[in-house]
């Protein structure tokens, strides 16, 4: 075993028997045993009770993101006060003022790093489990949980319209084969790209769309798909299937955040509104624009400086 | 072997590993990050915490902020600006911004 494989192992185990379980279940529900679609489905089970597992973290996070309404003038005012500033001090001095309003106000509408680093190790374990398929089917290594050497050949002769689980594109000659890969990896990328322009585009606040970290990030939005399309090559079937599902679920997910609770001064807000407003006028009901409470007028001279023994008179 | 050529070695073995994870982190920032959209609660974001603290504090114990930066970053907590601690003593061939 490698070095990654030695890490991975205890995950590769959990994987392991998620899947068989659903296989399980799947054959209980009148599926073949044996090689067959049921292992297909397998994968599509693990990403589902994986995801399952992690919707308590994102209910949290819709929790944390309800009080966003309320700080709206306010953030709208530090928007305001950079607006065009893209030096890289004044967005560091926007981000920091705005986390500080985030936490003065006890909500966060950002999703946190650690449930996001936490899914990387299960792909990457079900990329190694699905890549020593073969040496555990043919006895050369150990079964991983209850995947053993029958169970490893069933999985492997496995396949979606021909292309089993452990094929990949550069390593077959057969064309059939390599059009369905081709086909996963463009659903792959297509996902992902989707998933990606519906956050930046539809959910962002007109003014965190300029600067150049936005640029940077609309240009990795169209540069990365082509990235993956390169990459894609090298993966096994059976994680193009589990990559495309995971981008399915997650494009649900954020549907219906984006659709339920836009971010403030995003398109999507004001396509929210406009149905409301539609739906209200439909009713009779004339709803009353909300009038955002006017930010102070600067005025034309600063106040002066005072010092300190001086500033008592002045009260 | 002259004294100047094990300072030298000596500088080199401090820098080479603060060069490697700082590298590993502007990888992902610049690779993976752009994926996810912006994620973190915390400002300044855990990477760049990261590659502030290593440089700061050096790989070990700057790792070792990093990874406890990440544990903190989670659907429980309130996020806001959290900066890296300044180094409790100032030793030689940090970098410190």
């Amino acid at each position: 075993m490698g070095f990654f494989d030695t890490i991975l192992y205890p995950i590769q185990w959990v994987v392991a028997w998620i899947m068989y379980g659903s296989h399980q279940l799947f054959m209980a529900l009148g599926f073949q045993d044996g090689p067959g679609f049921a292992w297909v489905l397998s994968i599509v089970a693990l990403v589902i009770v994986i995801r399952i597992l992690l919707i308590p973290l994102f209910f949290k996070q819709i929790k944390a993101s309800r009080g966003m309404q309320m700080m709206q003038p306010e953030l709208q005012a530090i928007q305001k006060k950079y607006k065009g500033k893209t030096d890289p001090s004044s967005r560091e001095a926007m981000g920091r003022e705005t986390m500080e309003l985030y936490r003065k106000h006890g909500t966060n509408p950002m999703a946190s790093c650690l449930p996001i680093l936490l899914q990387s190790p299960i792909f990457f374990a079900l990329f190694r489990l699905l890549y020593n398929l073969g040496n555990i089917a043919s006895g050369t290594q150990d079964p991983i949980g209850p995947i053993d050497q029958p169970v490893a050949a069933d999985i492997e002769n496995s396949d979606l319209f021909g292309a089993q689980l452990s094929d990949v594109f550069l390593q077959t000659d057969d064309w059939s084969v390599r059009i369905v890969i081709l086909f996963l990896i463009v659903a792959m990328s297509a996902t992902t790209f989707f998933t990606q322009r519906q956050l930046t585009m539809k959910n962002m606040p007109k003014a965190a769309l300029e600067g150049p970290m936005a640029n940077t990030q609309k240009m990795l939005l169209y540069v990365l798909p082509l990235i993956f399309l390169i990459s894609g090559v090298n993966f096994p079937v059976g994680v193009l299937i589990y990559w495309t599902t995971t981008n399915l679920w997650s494009m649900g997910q954020q549907f219906y955040t984006i659709k339920r609770m836009p971010a403030p001064g995003s398109e999507a807000e004001r396509l929210l509104k406009e149905k409301r407003a539609a739906k209200a006028a439909k009713k009779g009901i004339v709803v009353e624009e909300e009038k955002a409470p006017e930010p102070p007028k600067p005025q034309g001279q600063r106040q002066q400086p005072v010092r300190k023994n001086r500033q008592k008179k002045k009260k | 072997m002259s004294s100047a050529v094990l300072s030298r070695g000596r500088e080199i073995a401090r820098a080479l590993p603060v060069a490697v994870l700082v590298g590993a982190i502007r990888v992902y920032q610049a690779v993976v990050s752009p994926w996810t959209g912006p994620t973190c609660k915390y400002f300044p974001s855990c990477s760049q915490y990261a590659v502030i603290a290593i440089r700061r504090h050096g790989p070990l114990r700057g790792t070792g902020m990093a990874l406890w930066r990440i544990l903190r970053c989670n659907p429980w907590s309130l996020g806001g600006v959290d900066d890296v601690p300044p180094a409790r003593h100032e030793h030689r061939g940090a970098h410190t911004h």
